[in-house]
């Protein structure tokens, strides 16, 4: 190894904020959700009926409530990582247990609305754009849990360099959303 | 200087919220069709731009970075506009 490989072992990595593993993960995430996303899209003109059959039994308000939380909590990380560099420790981790919260208020969203499909008796089978639906917000949904449990991680071992990298993961859930949306719910 | 970045993550908060409202007032107000998708994703790409350089903090990373999360950004908004749009415009 060279003194350059030395002092950047990830290479073009080590210029994002954060653990770089971290940027691996994130990096094969959106990429994942790229192909997901695209495949929504494309199912969607294939059976444009069905998607728009589909989308009507969507609620887009709670959807776009969940938005509201999912970008309040991405602004309330950012602070928590402002916060840590300016040394204020305390308000770091009150804004991380912020963040938390808004976690677990999306998911609670979420759960109301798949019990209220499943109510109306829709599932992972009724057709193509409640498989695609189920797929791509579950496999967010597990997201935001692992997110959460990151986040748990560093607000107790609250190195700068730890909050940067739980909150990067945090802020790629968010981004995520923000796209699944308006595909999913809005569009038409 | 910390106090400054705080204002920013705010300013983009306070943006990130307000496009939010745009896309549900523009869809409940009965807006459909190839405009209608084209201002909701666009709001959704000006949201992913602000929270990548702002919230994700790549307005400090090197310019390839930026751009790689940026095409990104471009192919999932972008495409399934002109997915839906394609019949349309193909008469």
């Amino acid at each position: 190894m060279n003194a350059a490989q030395d002092q950047r072992p990830w290479g073009a990595l080590s210029d994002l904020p954060g653990h770089p593993m971290m940027w691996v993960l994130i990096l094969t995430e959106v990429v994942t959700f790229g192909i997901l996303l695209m495949t929504f899209a494309v199912a969607g003109a294939i059976h444009p009926a069905v998607f728009e059959a589909g989308r009507a039994q969507l609620d887009p308000v709670l959807g776009g409530i969940n938005t509201l939380v999912l970008i309040t909590s991405g602004w309330l990380a950012a602070l928590a990582v402002e916060a840590r560099t300016g040394e204020r420790r305390k308000t770091a981790r009150l804004l991380l247990g912020g963040v938390m919260l808004f976690g677990g208020a999306f998911i609670a969203i979420k759960v109301v609305e798949y019990i209220a499909k499943a109510q109306a008796g829709i599932g992972i089978e009724t057709d193509t754009f409640f498989t695609l639906y189920f797929l791509i917000t579950g496999f967010h949904l597990l997201h935001v849990l692992l997110g959460i449990v990151f986040l748990a991680v560093v607000t107790v071992s609250d190195s700068l360099e730890n909050l940067k990298t739980g909150t990067a993961f945090w802020h790629m859930i968010d981004l995520v959303w923000i796209i699944i949306y308006p595909l999913v719910y809005l569009i038409g | 200087m910390t106090q400054f970045l705080a204002r920013q993550v705010t300013l983009v908060w306070c943006i990130l919220i307000f496009l939010t409202l745009v896309s549900l007032i523009a869809t409940h107000s009965g807006m459909s069709g190839v405009l209608a998708n084209g201002l909701i994703l666009s709001a959704a790409f000006a949201k992913g731009h602000w929270m990548l350089m702002d919230f994700l903090k790549l307005r400090e990373a090197p310019a390839g970075w930026t751009a790689t999360f940026h095409v990104w950004l471009t192919l999932v908004t972008l495409a399934p506009w002109a997915i839906a749009a394609f019949p349309l415009f193909r008469g």
